[in-house]
């Protein structure tokens, strides 16, 4: 099942490697991890997202209560949570036809054009995973010239 | 009169004397005033501020400057040079473990450093209060690979309960008084200073202030009652429970709890290989030890039991054997300092967050005197049974070699149960624990969660060091022993009493009886070429003893622990001989064998 652990820590050196560390232990594949500060001073929140059996999910949460520097963690399907992620897509677009059939699915997806070139067009689009998958996959037979998608925000509804 | 006259009173020379007087006194106080000393200085104040009377430790490159500070406080700090920084970690977690206050080692960067790894995990998973202040490459070459630079921090993250690197001097005291209050609170455990070499030797404004309160770092001391008073109910109602007390039980010192709860409700009570010494071996509760080699009673009646109460002990795969098998018939009511333990292995009908000492002295008043008289009885049938098949042919074997089971029964008659015994890892760990009939709290201290070969002899030195009235006794295979065997210079240069037993059986025993019994008798290298180990302590100037029958046994070891000076006994015993009884691995505790 998809999780999203929320944990608060205070921002000193070493945390990440810390909390990373537990799912080394496990051998669980993080599928994105995003580390940002918050609304206090001093305090961060990493979001990990991925995909594991709950009981083991509960016990890694349990544990990365033991590192000092981890204040709260929370465990969240993803009913439970408003998230986000953005992506840039740098797509070939040489000819009118191609700009304006792109331009016409950005609008579609409300995504925007934040660069423009004479060769490409850079798009970005805020969403979750399938809205960003269903934009790359539209745009991809215009020949794709480079994709980068962040980690997953998330905030409790 | 010469003599009476000088230094001459009065005029120019009572001037020239206050004026050089006046100098010192300024120099002096701004000394005082500003406090500024180097950190190394800093570090050994922090140390002496915090109590820390003895350091375990090891020179090098990049932690001079920290010894040559140590040089100005020689009368303050006691300083134990090992042979080998492993003997300097085990020998801080030995004192740890006998006094209850924090251990602290020293090591250098690079090699130094590592060689401290396989101590700080050993006490990582047995939650022992260890300090290890590592010196490190100054911060301008900090990642360059430098001469001895090594990753100490990356190293140490996934086996300590919290680790920093200092590289600023300032940082120095806040920094050890947040990780002495971090290693011996909640939860114990072992924490890391690597300390960059500008910051040992550049200046700082010291002033020392003990932490007690860090704000993402609040251990759950008090349980919660309404918990308490939902376990109280089910002890309560128990036909067949039981206890299983573990190492959390002695490092609450909740023992006089325990004893009061389990006599108040006849509760029979079994323990972890780390909660053996808790409360006498003699007690009528007292069922054993639990686990692969434990007694045959709790293992085959902890899957008959209706109610297990299990307090500071996590459950650990040697403890439980087969999990799915596992005291499925049981409700469950967990006691732990640590949240992480609670449903880790076993899922508790009650999970119970709290020191043990202070969750045993909520429970006891709710707890109704019972006799359970019946339930008590199977324990004793079980142990009848034990005795007959295993443990009497053990300790009065009939062919003329020596059993390790013979020498600990006679030297725990011997010393009344009462030494303080640090088995190493093997067969004769096992013999020791099963044994061993400890009258005295917290007397047997062995590598429970790790199981390092070598742990003994050093670990030995620091609970003499630590408990110098004590008599301290290392129970020790040739195998284990040889894995740290330099620590024998410390003893002498230190002159420290302490006792060692060698078992020596030529084999690396516990790994060939496996192969024994699991791997068709391929014994793939482990017979092993001991050395004469009375002519090596000779060389020592340690004085030594070999016993090869047993007819020399019995005043050997009066001799030997009568002797005021530190004595090693190698004792000759039955090779290729099994420790039972035993839960196979993989099988369930109920499925133990004696044979």
């Amino acid at each position: 099942m998809k999780f999203t652990i929320s944990a608060f820590a205070e921002n000193k050196p070493g945390v990440l490697y810390r909390v990373t560390d537990l799912f080394l232990r496990r051998k669980i594949n993080i599928e994105s991890l995003t580390a940002s500060e918050t609304e206090k001073v001093g305090i961060s929140k990493f979001t990990i997202v991925v995909d594991a059996d709950a009981n083991i999910v509960e016990k890694i949460v349990k544990q990365l209560y033991r590192i000092i520097e981890v204040i709260k963690v929370s465990e969240n399907l993803d009913r439970d949570i408003v998230f986000r992620e953005i992506a840039l897509i740098k797509v070939h677009a040489k000819d009118l036809n191609s700009r304006q059939e792109i331009d016409h699915l950005t609008q579609l997806f409300k995504a925007k054009i934040i660069h423009v070139t004479k060769e490409s067009l850079i798009v970005e689009i805020a969403g979750d995973e399938e809205e960003i998958i269903g934009l790359f996959n539209l745009l991809k037979p215009f020949g794709i010239k480079e994709f980068v998608r962040s980690g997953r925000i998330s905030v409790l509804k | 009169m010469i003599r009476n006259n000088y230094p001459p009173q009065g005029g120019f020379f009572s001037f020239w004397r206050y004026l050089k007087k006046m100098f010192h006194v300024t120099s002096f106080y701004l000394l005082i005033f500003t406090h500024m000393i180097t950190g190394s200085h800093a570090v050994i104040k922090s140390l002496i501020e915090e109590g820390i009377k003895v350091i375990f430790g090891y020179p090098g490159g990049q932690i001079i400057p920290i010894y040559d500070a140590l040089y100005d406080y020689k009368e303050e700090i006691n300083h134990v040079l090992v042979r080998h920084e492993q003997g300097a970690v085990h020998a801080a977690e030995g004192y740890a473990r006998a006094t209850g206050r924090v251990g602290v080692c020293f090591a250098t960067s690079g090699p130094g450093a590592t060689n401290l790894v396989t101590g700080i995990a050993d006490a990582m998973i047995d939650s022992v209060p260890v300090l290890c202040i590592t010196g490190q490459v100054g911060s301008n070459l900090l990642g360059s690979d430098a001469f001895q630079e090594v990753d100490m921090i990356g190293i140490t993250t996934p086996i300590t309960k919290w680790n920093y690197q200092i590289t600023d001097a300032a940082e120095i005291p806040q920094i050890i008084a947040k990780a002495i209050y971090i290693a011996r609170t909640g939860r114990p455990g072992p924490v890391v200073i690597d300390i960059a070499r500008n910051a040992q030797i550049s200046n700082l404004d010291f002033s020392y202030k003990k932490c007690s309160f860090i704000e993402s770092y609040q251990p759950n001391y008090s349980p919660n009652l309404r918990q308490i008073k939902s376990a109280a109910e089910l002890i309560n109602k128990a036909k067949r429970p039981l206890v299983l007390s573990g190492h959390g039980v002695i490092i609450s010192q909740a023992q006089n709890e325990l004893l009061t709860l389990i006599e108040k409700a006849s509760l029979p009570t079994a323990f972890t290989l780390l909660g053996l010494s808790t409360f006498p071996s003699r007690h009528p509760l007292n069922m054993g030890m639990l686990g692969m080699h434990g007694n045959y009673g709790p293992n085959i009646l902890t899957n008959k039991a209706d109610v297990i109460l299990a307090i500071g002990m996590r459950f650990d795969d040697r403890v439980t054997g087969r999990l799915a098998n596992y005291a499925k018939q049981a409700r469950i009511i967990h006691i732990d300092i640590d949240p992480a333990e609670l449903n880790k292995n076993v899922r508790a009908d009650i999970p119970l967050v709290a020191d043990a000492k202070i969750a045993l002295k909520a429970l006891i008043p709710l707890i109704e005197k019972k006799s359970r008289s019946n339930w008590l009885t199977e324990f004793n049938k079980y142990q009848k049974i034990e005795k007959e098949r295993v443990i009497h042919k053990e300790i009065h074997p009939k062919g003329n070699y020596i059993t390790m089971a013979e020498v600990i029964n006679l030297l725990s008659e011997k010393t009344s149960g009462k030494a303080v015994i640090v088995a190493d890892v093997g067969q004769h760990q096992m013999i020791t624990a099963r044994y061993y009939q400890s009258e005295k709290t917290n007397n047997f201290i062995t590598s429970g969660g790790l199981g390092t070969m070598g742990y003994a002899l050093p670990a030995a030195i620091g609970a003499q060091i630590g408990t110098p009235k004590n008599q301290v006794i290392a129970i020790i295979g040739d195998g284990s022993f040889q894995m740290n065997i330099q620590e024998l210079a410390t003893i002498i240069q230190e002159k420290i009493p302490l006792k060692i037993i060698i078992l020596k059986n030529n084999y690396l025993g516990m790994v060939r009886q496996w192969q024994e019994l699991f791997y068709k008798k391929r014994y793939s290298f482990t017979d092993l070429y001991s050395p004469d180990f009375v002519a090596l302590a000779k060389s020592y100037t340690l004085k030594a003893k070999k016993i090869i029958k047993r007819s020399q046994l019995n005043s050997c070891l009066s001799d030997f622990l009568k002797s005021k000076r530190p004595y090693l006994l190698e004792i000759n015993v039955k090779n290729k001989h099994n420790v039972f009884p035993m839960i196979p691995l993989g099988a369930s505790v109920d499925e133990i064998r004696l044979e």
